[in-house]
């Protein structure tokens, strides 16, 4: 029997949460205390890190309490490695997502501390999104974090882009959300449970009633029917928070209108939240072990192959719309698509070290990614413009941020020996793990895609190191984002050589609360 | 009956299909068989019986909405209260822990927006 403990023992292991909660109320509390400060920024920022990191210590304290998944709030949320990863992972990008907007001037200094008490809300969605287990605590969290980044997509307020944004993140947001809970109605209909663990048992048992003598063969093909629709619009909810195809229309444009600090969290933090949520639903409770470490899908419902169509969809359209991009915001964001392209190739191979390179390629993700958007940042924090224009001769006008841009791209295109390399070759290898015919096929098209996108990335390199500049203007750096870069840098470096360590640490943190 | 997950839903499938039947039909005989005999009063837009003036495309002052939601948001406060002063000897000390903590966060939202200006109505 699994443990699962009531509401008030549970207290005790949700001290991250509550701490952030706390967190993100003391600092609006903070900034009215501070507004007067002409360091405001500054305290702010500390104030917020330091929420964050009494978080993440509070994090390594619950995951040193029970050494095995442990179930909470009556089965609600669950504690588990897999959640105590995309913790620690929702941290960094949250610290990273505040440490950019500091220098920056798309974030003014009187809205500084809403900025950092919001992103810490959404922190709390994140981990909540990555420690349900019930579909109710799911909408909950992903509605959190949806919420919030409406208001941080529009967040600058006199800007038509920024307000269009949060627009068309609302509409979208609504309908997609709208679409999982109807198909929660459904997976509630059909199983008699909001709770996901054990759901492969429940379906087996609906698909063994339907199969029985007795029942007419147009029921049970309807009973078929719903259970697939229903998982398909689950995913859709899902599927919209990781922006693959075709639920990727408003990556570009959010992508583009909101303030880049907060592009650049959003194109991490939540996709990795939505990933930690697809892996749980369709790895950890829609699939069986069946054998070594891969899973089989359950009771009719083909759920690796759909992923593995929209994989490929979302890679291919996600390559193909970013090779004509001139504003570099869309084109990372086009780019952000086809790597939830890439990831879903682990989701798609349904195994244990499938699970484990989403985890990898996540992290490696985080640092490359965040830092392709922090130089795009520095360039529009002179020009205010994200044209492909201003990058031309870039490694002229700030050397260090081309040099630091060109690592980013090539490691988002998945050369060696960069981080991106390491984290694509797990991805790949999982899925040819499998050894079916769809599976290679889909891995061909997934190393295709990445010879269409070295293209669009080399692009770039091309303007800023062969192209004249149109001044000769130096582009200033706040010394911060020198060394945020450097670090950056250095990590996907480093990752891109030693990446051990990381693997070890993804490998372990495939233990999900149920999964058998 | 066969045992079947459809079967219980049965009932629900023909509600919706009675209602959307009445929901088509009700416009098209209403169109067809009622008579039509239009004026200039009766084209006006009607607002509950008295004479409607100025156009309805009028642009409302922000601070009504942020009035409005502050509202909703106490309003939504003293609707999870009751329950609780109802339950108050059953629910105990955590309850009120819990309770104290709902509205402490509350309360933080008020001085915020307090602080910020926002319940000034004169600007």
């Amino acid at each position: 029997m699994l443990p699962v403990l009531n509401n008030a023992d549970s207290l005790a292991y949700f001290w991250p949460e509550m701490i952030l909660t706390a967190g993100a109320m003391g600092v609006f509390l903070f900034d009215l205390a501070v507004a007067k400060s002409p360091r405001r920024i500054l305290w702010l920022t500390v104030a917020s890190l330091g929420v964050l990191a009494a978080a993440a210590l509070a994090t390594s304290h619950v995951a040193g309490l029970s050494p095995t998944p442990i179930g909470l709030f009556n089965g609600l949320l669950v504690l588990d490695p897999w959640a105590v990863f995309f913790k620690y992972l929702s941290w960094a990008v949250t610290a990273l997502a505040i440490l950019i907007a500091g220098p920056s001037l798309e974030v003014a200094s009187e809205r500084m501390g809403e900025y950092c008490a919001l992103l810490l809300a959404v922190a709390v969605g994140m981990s909540l999104m990555a420690s349900s287990t019930d579909m109710l605590m799911m909408v909950i969290g992903v509605e959190l974090v949806s919420m919030v980044s409406y208001a941080l997509a529009g967040f600058k307020k006199h800007d038509r882009k920024s307000s269009e944004a949060a627009l068309k993140y609302v509409v979208y947001g609504g309908v997609a959300s709208g679409m999982m809970l109807f198909g929660m109605s459904y997976l509630y209909g059909l199983l008699g449970t909001t709770n996901l663990v054990g759901t492969a048992a429940r379906m087996n048992a609906q698909a063994a009633m339907l199969a029985q003598a007795g029942v007419a063969a147009s029921v049970a093909g309807a009973g078929r029917v719903a259970m697939v629709v229903a998982v398909v619009l689950v995913l859709s909810g899902v599927g919209y928070k990781i922006a693959s195809v075709p639920w990727h229309m408003w990556c570009p444009d959010v992508y583009e209108g909101a303030p880049t600090p907060f592009t650049a969290f959003l194109s991490v933090g939540p996709k990795a939240a939505g990933f930690a949520l697809a892996v749980r639903i369709l790895y950890g409770a829609m699939s069986v072990s069946g054998g070594a470490d891969l899973a089989t899908a359950v009771a009719d419902v083909p759920w690796p192959q759909v992923v593995g169509v929209i994989a490929g969809l979302t890679m291919t359209v996600g390559n193909f719309a970013a090779l004509n991009q001139t504003n570099l915001k869309r084109m990372l964001a086009y780019s952000s698509i086809a790597h939830a392209g890439y990831i879903l190739m682990g989701v798609a191979a349904a195994s244990e070290t499938g699970s484990q390179s989403v985890a990898l390629y996540l992290v490696v993700y985080l640092f490359m990614n965040l830092g392709a958007f922090l130089v795009v940042g520095i360039v529009g924090r002179l020009s205010g413009s994200e044209s492909i224009f201003e990058y031309r001769g870039l490694s002229a006008r700030a050397p260090f941020a081309a040099v630091a841009f060109a690592v980013f791209l090539f490691s988002l295109t998945g050369l060696p020996p960069l981080a991106g390399f390491v984290g694509k070759f797990h991805l790949f290898k999982a899925l040819v793990d499998r050894g079916g015919s769809w599976q290679i096929t889909l891995a061909i098209v997934g190393l295709l895609n990445s010879a269409v996108s070295l293209y669009y990335y080399a692009r770039i390199v091309k303007a800023m190191f062969l192209d004249k500049p149109h001044t000769e203007e130096r582009i200033a750096v706040p010394a911060s984002y020198n060394l945020l870069l450097g670090a950056l840098v250095g990590l996907v470096l480093v990752f891109g050589v030693y990446f051990d360590g990381l693997r070890q640490l993804a490998g372990s943190s495939v233990v999900l609360f149920g999964h058998s | 009956m066969s045992p079947s997950p459809v079967g219980p839903y049965l009932p629900l499938a023909v509600t919706l299909l009675v209602s959307g039947l009445m929901a088509a039909a009700l416009p098209v005989l209403a169109h067809f068989l009622g008579p039509r005999r239009a004026s200039k009063v009766k084209s006006e837009s009607f607002e509950c019986g008295s004479v409607s003036e100025g156009s309805a495309r009028q642009r409302f002052a922000v601070k009504f909405y942020v009035v409005a939601l502050l509202f909703i948001v106490f309003d939504i406060e003293t609707v999870f209260l009751y329950p609780w002063a109802v339950n108050f000897k059953a629910l105990g000390w955590f309850g009120y822990a819990e309770v104290a903590a709902f509205a402490a966060t509350l309360l933080v939202g008020l001085a915020y927006v307090w602080k910020k200006g926002a319940l000034e109505w004169e600007t």
